[in-house]
């Protein structure tokens, strides 16, 4: 399991501002050739973000919030490189993330960390950006995906928290301690 | 033959733990005060949307929509499964919620005097319906009283200035500030005659008997009251234990209509003859005062507790002829006349709300030529749509000939993840639902600006402070003070070692 913990990942996002709202609509069902790569897309997800597919991607699911963050990538160049590498071997994306992560093709190795990102602020970081040296400051995104995106990004979770503006929680929640955090990370029962 | 009896000693206790497993429910066991607010109904409808093919196992095959269904009652419960038409698991259930939520319209919109959907005396076979009825269900108003008095079920309250204008079977229908506002007090909805639309809200025994009960009818009450806030929730009947209805809470639209001059206009709608209370302030501008009016029932949602759906289930019907969908117009596919939209004017800016002064004047004309223009927002997606209307076109061909194949069900929002201990909302399916007539103003797609039942009614708390969560629904902040005395905020109350969703337990040190 890649170790990008919380601290490396709200590290990155630091100074950013959200910029320009995505106003596509990237919930619609993926083309049958596609749901496949969707599936290996989650896997790979969860190797990189460190939090369980179940969580990213429940089996019954009517949010779809991985449709959005397979169709943003898929916009990239990088993206049919970096998925053979994650067909290559469908049964390890442990294996694959790594591969990704530490490729010598730049385009493959920040589309990871654009992936990674998308997961965790719900914005979407051109990867050729993320790879400028020295990086910029503060690294701006290119757009909050979309408003659900914004109420699902994992930082606010893995803080134990919610948006501002946004709480699935219930009133009062405030008076008690937080879950812990592998109510929020990890499948149930896990 | 010693171990014969350990061996039947064991079996014996096992047999034991499985009695009483089959009394468990996704909440605490009903003790026996709880079982008297949710007493056992008879004829709860298990009906589901496909059942297995007789002849493949591994598929499912549609339930016949026909007659059996109008007369077969009430779910208690939704009976929904992953395997149904589709290979798409949640499409499944979602027809199953949907199906759920037809039967569930049906039984509520049934003569009160026990008679067949669509065969009452009226044009288009239409009837005072089960949930008009006082034995049935009771209007807010009626519950939440002047000085947080405690209600009486069943009773029939007349404000002294309708007297005059009452009559056998009339309903009353008293005004505040959600009787015409629409939630987030987004304003008031004018129909093209420039009449108000007007909302109710009405709740049925079991939730009236745990408010009742627990005093939860004042702030004071609710102040006074220790426990969480919990409704009874709603069971199929199963093997040694009957089925219970649970909490049932209702919000219905209507809208004016003028007898003299609409007379196939009426035979479209349920109507109701009501009389229309304005108490004066604070409550209205106006008053006090009453009037009579013809009411057309242009909107139905059903807030339902049940088993598997600690968050409530959630079904939204409307008229089919308040207003056309945002596709329609653009494909100039339209169906006039609209209640709420004017098909010579398609251009004109919809979903806007009118200009202030919002309050009604006992004419209940609104003050302007304005007249709400109202576009139906596509807000599902493809699959859930295309699923409702399929269902909608059997549904209200069953009900052909009477009043009611002019109503369509929107959808159904479930919780589709019931025990997530991170979302108390219990992720909604679909993420967002609305209304035109209910929700007008906040159909969309963003999150919380936009309209969800659930999402909304998750931040339902109790009138007294500090307020505490009140189970999905907003009834108790309608409660009144006792004696005109609001008093001052109570004390805190420990929460330590509670567990409710989102809570690790415990206050922090």
């Amino acid at each position: 399991m890649i170790d990008f913990t919380r601290r490396k990942v709200l590290g990155v996002a630091a100074g950013t501002m959200a910029s320009a709202i995505g106003t596509a609509d990237l919930t619609q069902p993926a083309a049958a050739d596609d749901a496949a790569d969707l599936v290996l897309f989650v896997k790979l997800s969860a190797a990189l973000t460190g939090i369980d597919a179940a969580q990213l991607a429940p089996p019954i699911d009517p949010i779809q919030i991985k449709r959005a963050y397979f169709r943003q990538a898929k916009t990239d160049p990088g993206f049919e490189s970096l998925m053979q590498i994650v067909r290559a071997n469908p049964a390890d994306p442990v294996g694959a993330a790594n591969k990704i992560m530490n490729s010598s093709n730049q385009q493959i190795k920040y589309l990871g960390r654009s992936i990674i990102l998308a997961w965790y602020l719900g914005a979407w970081y051109q990867p050729m950006v993320l790879a400028q040296t020295p990086p910029p400051s503060p690294v701006t995104p290119l757009k909050v995906i979309s408003p659900t995106a914004y109420t699902q990004a994992w930082a606010w979770r893995v803080a134990q928290a919610h948006p501002m503006g946004y709480s699935e929680l219930r009133f009062g929640y405030w008076s008690d301690e937080p879950l812990p955090i592998e109510d929020f990370v990890k499948a149930r029962g896990a | 033959m010693r171990n014969l009896r350990e061996l039947a000693i064991v079996a014996v206790g096992a047999a034991f733990v499985c009695m009483l497993n089959l009394h468990a429910y996704a909440q605490a066991p009903i003790s026996d005060a709880a079982a008297d607010i949710n007493p056992p109904v008879a004829n709860c409808n298990l009906t589901p949307d496909t059942a297995p093919d007789p002849h493949d196992q591994s598929k499912h095959v549609a339930t016949p929509i026909d007659s059996k269904l109008l007369t077969l009652g009430q779910p208690c419960h939704q009976v929904v499964s992953q395997k149904g038409l589709s290979t798409d698991a949640l499409a499944n259930l979602q027809r199953g919620f949907d199906f759920y939520s037809w039967l569930t319209f049906i039984a509520l919109n049934s003569p009160a005097d026990g008679e067949t959907i669509g065969q009452g005396p009226r044009p288009g076979g239409d009837a005072a319906t089960k949930w008009e009825a006082l034995s049935n269900y009771r209007p807010l108003a009626a519950v939440m009283l002047e000085k947080g008095s405690e209600p009486t079920w069943g009773t029939r309250i007349v404000p002294e200035l309708c007297k005059p204008l009452d009559a056998p079977g009339k309903i009353i229908l008293q005004l505040g500030e959600a009787a015409w506002d629409q939630p987030f007090k987004t304003g008031p909805l004018i129909d093209q005659n420039g009449n108000y639309a007007l909302f109710d809200i009405l709740i049925n025994k079991p939730m009236f008997d745990f408010i009742d009960d627990n005093g939860l009818y004042s702030k004071q009450g609710q102040e006074r009251f220790d426990r969480d806030i919990v409704f009874p929730e709603g069971v199929n009947p199963a093997a040694n234990t009957p089925g219970r209805m649970g909490a049932v809470m209702l919000k219905v639209s209507w809208h004016i209509l003028d007898p003299s001059s609409g007379k196939t206009l009426m035979r479209q709608f349920h109507t109701a003859d009501a009389l229309i209370y304005f108490p004066g302030p604070p409550a209205t501008k106006t008053g006090p005062t009453c009037v009579a009016k013809t009411l057309g029932l242009i909107g139905f949602h059903v807030g339902h507790k049940t088993k598997f759906a600690p968050q409530w289930v959630w079904s939204s019907f409307e008229h089919v002829r308040n207003a056309p969908n945002e596709k329609q117009v653009a494909e100039r596919d339209l169906h006039p006349p609209y209640t709420f939209f004017n098909a010579g004017c398609p251009q004109c800016p919809n979903n806007k709300t009118p200009p202030s002064p919002w309050d009604p004047p006992a004419s209940l004309q609104f003050h302007s030529n304005h007249k709400s223009q109202v576009i139906r927002s596509i807000i599902f997606p493809d699959a859930v749509a295309r699923e409702v209307d399929d269902l909608n076109k059997r549904f209200r061909t069953l009900l052909k000939g009477t009043v009611w194949e002019n109503y369509m069900l929107i959808t159904t929002q479930w919780p589709s993840d019931a025990q997530s201990k991170t979302d108390c909302n219990g992720a909604p399916m679909p993420t967002f639902l609305a209304n035109t007539t209910l929700e007008t103003y906040s159909q969309g797609q963003v999150p919380l600006a936009s309209s969800s039942c659930m999402a909304c009614h998750g931040n339902a708390t109790t009138r007294h402070v500090p307020a505490i969560a009140s189970d999905f629904t907003f009834v108790h902040e309608k409660a009144q003070c006792e004696s005109d005395f609001c008093g001052s905020p109570a004390a805190s109350k420990s929460t330590a070692g509670t567990k409710r969703c989102g809570l690790g337990g415990g206050m922090p040190q």
